[in-house]
């Protein structure tokens, strides 16, 4: 039976899988849009579409870059408290430190590829289980933004200038999607376009047969997580700009809705299955959803629902016709699929 | 290819609806005989506090006649007033009434609602002057610290130790408490040491832990001030369970009913607060004023309708003092 | 010896801040607060506990905060309209194990990975309970607190229930065939298959015992306020799992004793009230915790070098 799955597997490539998840996805986020359109009296406008993009830049950036973490096999529970931490660093290095606001931003970026080290040489070199990495870091960065601040201090009056990059529009589009375009289309080059990103399926896959197949599997999963920080602390910048404003609290929960956007979207949490496009519909779909719904009057609470309930049947979605066929099959000797999604 | 084909169908549809939509937005903006939407921002949702400011804001909508849409974050994430506020902006409500928890933070959302015309009002937590037109104050800041601490001296013959517990660190109105606490101990009260403050995360289990703690790591202390609604019964809870009702007093901001019990078996002696029914009351009046044109910029009294004439300092309406709830008077009141 | 170095690392490292609270800050063993906190931590061990074991067999459950919270407030409205203490109990354990349950079904069932089922699970029932109470508390009848008993009777009540659940996980993860099994699953599903183990039904039934353990530590915490909290329990599946994981417990499965855990839930337990004796200020709390966890973790990956080189 094991076989014959493998050669079903041949026949039916991955890519086609890929295909049909991302166009279930498309569908949902296509339907959202229809139906809030019906239901908001100013959800499809410009002004609105717009909300959309500002609220999700952030979010988006972390999303992305959670997707080669989590195709490689990791994870990393620390995106948010980075980005808080990265935040107030930005606001100190300015206004405490007395630096000019793009070597602030320059200090910054460089702070926060070092955080992403931190995380690198822990789970790559020492090989460290990345949940418990993370997990630790989740709390460490947290707690050094609020021990930096004593958990009082804010940083604010940022000149306009800044301002304009988390508030104004640029050539028709919010400034901070200027950002985020080319980060997106970055990633996605570096997922699927170049032999380098493709090596990180196989990491997720196999990290062993990656490792004996001649992969520098230690330095590229350090990368992703130096990545990780990297873009964590542009996406403070962004956030401070955005909203005049930098605490140590910023960015709290963040690391679960990238999470949640990246499983959404496709991607495998065991690694080795996913793609970037998916990560980006399932950025979208929750935040129209979460936008749609305050133009349908719903409470917040039912947002959150929803979303749980949009990733349990995302997942599940296609995972039924696996366990229908799992029933249809005989019972003796016939052993369940092995599966980067099924390892148990 | 397919891939891309899906993408640009998406961005396409996208493009197709908002081209639909923008026709629709020049037309339908506010007449005379539609009615007023106001839209109120606690800082939480899930807050007993603010559920009781909602409950008379929905006494105030039902009786002028006014829409009320109440919408605030479910979680302590910064932004996510903005982002409400920004939806708001785009569904084009009439008034703004929010409390805020970040005041630079969230004066940039207001400030653009203003620009589009809308009116803005905050209460219970102010932004930026230039942010709104009006500041539905129950209490200011300075009037709170300093009701909170003359009753801690009267508690404690104005001088010992005492602790804090407070909702988290970065809560931004219990910061400007704590200053205006700090100002008031240094000019009126010097032989009063404030020896510790603990975060409790606004949940009462953790206040009655750091409590016990608290009485234990300073044996000397006199009173504890829980600035933060949970943590007024969780700290009640700690000096009760420690056995020191009477000689440790417990005083802070929270409910009548969440205290009830221990203000009768004389554990916590004092809960200060304001008619927070009131407080959402007044709030959706004068939004509702200031769009009608019954409130304008420069007023110094206030017509609140059953609430009295209110005098307006600057642009803050200030409902009144504190109010201290304690044995003598707590079962009067039900929220 | 060397097979429990981390066990036995964490106890060293909890010995040894014991003992440097019992020079410096010795109000910290007053019995009255120490009784509160062990009390305070009893339903922590008992999620921790479910929580190693749903480890160990290769899952996660990220919902344990969220399943302690609503069966907390369970407990509380039926409490607060006068059900018996035998009866809000049997309930509030069917009731998690019932959503716990799902979570199984979810994860055995259709495959899914534990991880987002239990994120999905979590995020509903936390924006469910939200909505349904609106942050009001729940005010219980005066009987109900300590079980009735006196204080000092309940607390130890409650901390001898923590103590006996641990013994007999603790016992039945040697002598008990069913959770040496789960260790089976954890380190090689299709070895255990193949062996004639049935890794799903296990699955599934660790996910329903998580379940019904957190309503069993979700009734232990309300008996100890008279007052329900619908907020309780925020944070508590990251206390848990960082105390399983610091206490020896492998994410990949397959690895892991209770008494480990049970170290891990004290030490991470001492510290917070350790930097209110110390008079250290409430800001470095987080951090220090992160510290706590990666130490534990490097510790253990530097000792796993050493050996493999």
């Amino acid at each position: 039976m094991a076989l014959a799955e493998s050669t079903r597997k041949k026949v039916r490539p991955i890519g086609l899988l890929l295909f049909r998840h991302e166009t279930i996805l498309l569908l949902v986020l296509v339907g959202e849009w229809l139906y809030f359109n019906a239901v908001g009296r100013r959800f499809g406008t410009p002004d609105n579409t717009f909300d959309i993009m500002r609220h999700s830049a952030e979010i988006g950036l972390l999303a992305l870059v959670m997707t080669p973490i989590i195709l490689t096999g990791g994870i990393d529970l620390s995106v948010g408290s980075l980005l808080g931490l990265c935040a107030i660093l930005f606001g100190k290095l300015w206004r405490d430190g007395g630096l000019s606001l793009p070597v602030a931003a320059g200090c910054t970026l460089l702070i926060g590829a070092c955080a992403g080290g931190l995380n690198a040489a822990l789970i790559a070199r020492l090989r460290l289980p990345a949940l418990i990495v993370t997990l630790g870091t989740y709390s460490l960065f947290r707690g050094f933004a609020e021990a930096i601040t004593r958990g009082v201090d804010t940083f604010t009056n940022f000149p306009d200038s800044f301002l304009a990059l988390g508030q104004n529009r640029f050539a028709g589009l919010p400034a901070q999607v200027w950002f985020f375009l080319p980060v997106a289309i970055g990633i996605w080059m570096l997922v699927h376009r170049t032999s380098f990103g493709r090596s990180f399926r196989a990491i997720g896959f196999v990290p062993d047969g990656a490792r004996f197949a001649g992969l520098p599997v230690e330095r590229r999963v350090a990368l992703v997580y130096v990545l990780a920080g990297l873009v964590a602390a542009l996406a403070a910048i962004i956030y401070t700009a955005r909203l005049g404003q930098a605490k140590a609290d910023a960015g709290t929960g963040y690391e679960l809705f990238a999470i949640t956007a990246v499983v959404l979207g496709g991607t495998s949490i065991f690694g080795g299955v996913g793609s970037v496009h998916g990560t980006l519909l399932g950025v979208a779909a929750i935040a129209v959803l979460n936008n749609g719904l305050v133009h349908a009057r719903q409470p917040r609470e039912v947002a959150g629902m929803l979303t749980g309930a949009l990733l349990l049947a995302a997942l599940g979605a296609s995972e039924i016709p696996k366990l229908l066929a799992r029933m249809r099959a005989p019972r003796h000797g016939a052993a369940p699929p092995l599966s980067p999604n099924n390892p148990s | 290819m397919n891939r891309l084909f899906a993408f640009a169908v998406c961005v396409s549809l996208a493009l197709f609806s908002a081209c639909h939509k923008s026709s629709e937005t020049s037309t339908g903006t506010d007449s005379g005989g539609k009615k007023l939407t106001i839209a109120l921002m606690p800082k939480s949702k899930g807050n007993a506090y603010f559920i009781s400011c909602k409950a008379g804001a929905d006494e105030a909508a039902k009786e002028f006649g006014v829409d009320l849409l109440f919408d605030g974050p479910t979680e302590p994430d910064p932004a996510k007033q903005n982002e409400i506020i920004e939806n708001w902006i785009t569904l084009g409500v009439d008034v703004i009434a929010a409390a805020c928890e970040n005041k630079e933070g969230i004066s940039t959302a207001l400030k653009k609602a203003r620009e589009k015309g809308i009116k803005v009002i905050t209460y219970d937590s102010d932004a930026n002057p230039d942010a709104r037109e009006f500041f539905i104050n129950q209490a200011t800041p300075q009037g709170i610290a300093q009701t909170l601490v003359d009753e801690a001296a009267r508690l404690t013959d104005s001088e010992g130790e005492f602790a804090i517990i407070t909702a988290s660190l970065t809560a931004a109105n219990m910061n400007e408490w704590r200053k205006n606490i700090d100002a008031r101990l240094a000019e009126k009260y010097p032989k009063m040491k404030l020896v510790d403050t603990r975060p409790c995360d606004d949940l009462k289990d953790k206040a009655q832990a750091e409590a016990t703690n608290l009485l234990s790591a300073y044996p000397n202390l006199k009173l504890i001030m829980a600035i933060c609604s949970p943590a007024v019964p969780g700290a009640a809870e700690a000096v009760k369970q420690a056995g020191k009702t009477g000689t440790v007093k417990v005083i802070g901001l929270g409910l009548p009913s969440e205290n009830r019990r221990y203000v009768r078996e004389g554990v916590t002696q004092s809960v200060i607060l304001w008619k927070t029914k009131d407080l959402g009351y007044l709030t959706i009046k004068a939004a509702a004023d200031l769009a009608n044109g019954k409130l304008k910029s420069g007023a110094t009294e206030y017509d609140a309708g059953k609430l009295g004439i209110l005098k307006i300092d600057g642009d803050s309406i200030v409902l009144g003092q504190p109010f201290i709830f304690n044995e003598s008077n707590i079962d009067q009141f039900d929220f | 010896m060397r097979k429990y170095s981390r066990e036995l690392t964490v106890a060293g490292v909890l010995c040894v801040l014991l003992l440097a609270l019992a020079i410096t800050a010795p109000a910290f063993y007053e019995p009255q607060p120490l009784l509160s906190r062990l009390a305070r931590e009893a339903p922590t061990l008992i999620l921790a506990c479910g929580i190693a074991l749903v480890m160990v067999s290769r899952q996660i459950d990220i919902s344990i905060g969220s399943l302690f919270a609503v069966s907390s407030v369970c407990a509380g409205l039926l409490a607060a309209a006068g059900w018996p203490l035998a009866a809000v109990l049997g309930i509030t354990v069917l009731f998690g194990a019932g959503l716990g349950a799902v979570n199984g079904a979810l994860v055995a069932g259709l495959r899914l990975p534990s991880i987002v089922v239990t994120l999905a699970t979590m995020v509903i029932l936390r924006e469910g309970l939200r909505w349904q109470q609106q942050g009001a508390f729940i005010n219980l009848p005066d009987s109900w607190q300590w079980f009735g008993l006196s204080q000092r009777g309940g607390q130890i009540t409650l901390i001898s229930c923590a103590l006996l659940a641990l013994f007999a996980l603790a016992w039945a993860s040697r002598n008990f065939a069913g959770i040496r099994f789960l260790y089976a699953v954890g380190s090689n599903a299709e070895a255990a298959r193949l062996a004639g183990l049935r890794p799903q039904w296990m699955t599934f039934a660790v996910f329903v015992f998580m379940g019904a353990l957190a309503g069993g530590a979700a009734l232990m915490n309300v008996v100890q306020s008279p007052q329900v909290d619908p907020k309780s329990g925020t944070g508590l599946e990251l206390k848990a799992i960082a105390a399983a994981v610091v206490g020896g417990v492998a994410v990949s499965g397959g690895r892991g004793n209770l008494w480990g855990v049970f170290a891990g839930v004290l030490l991470l337990a001492s510290i917070n009230p350790a930097l209110t004796y110390l008079h250290v200020e409430a800001y470095w709390e987080k951090a220090i915790q992160g510290a706590v966890i990666l130490l534990a973790v490097v510790f253990d990956g530097l000792r796993n070098q050493r050996e493999i080189s």
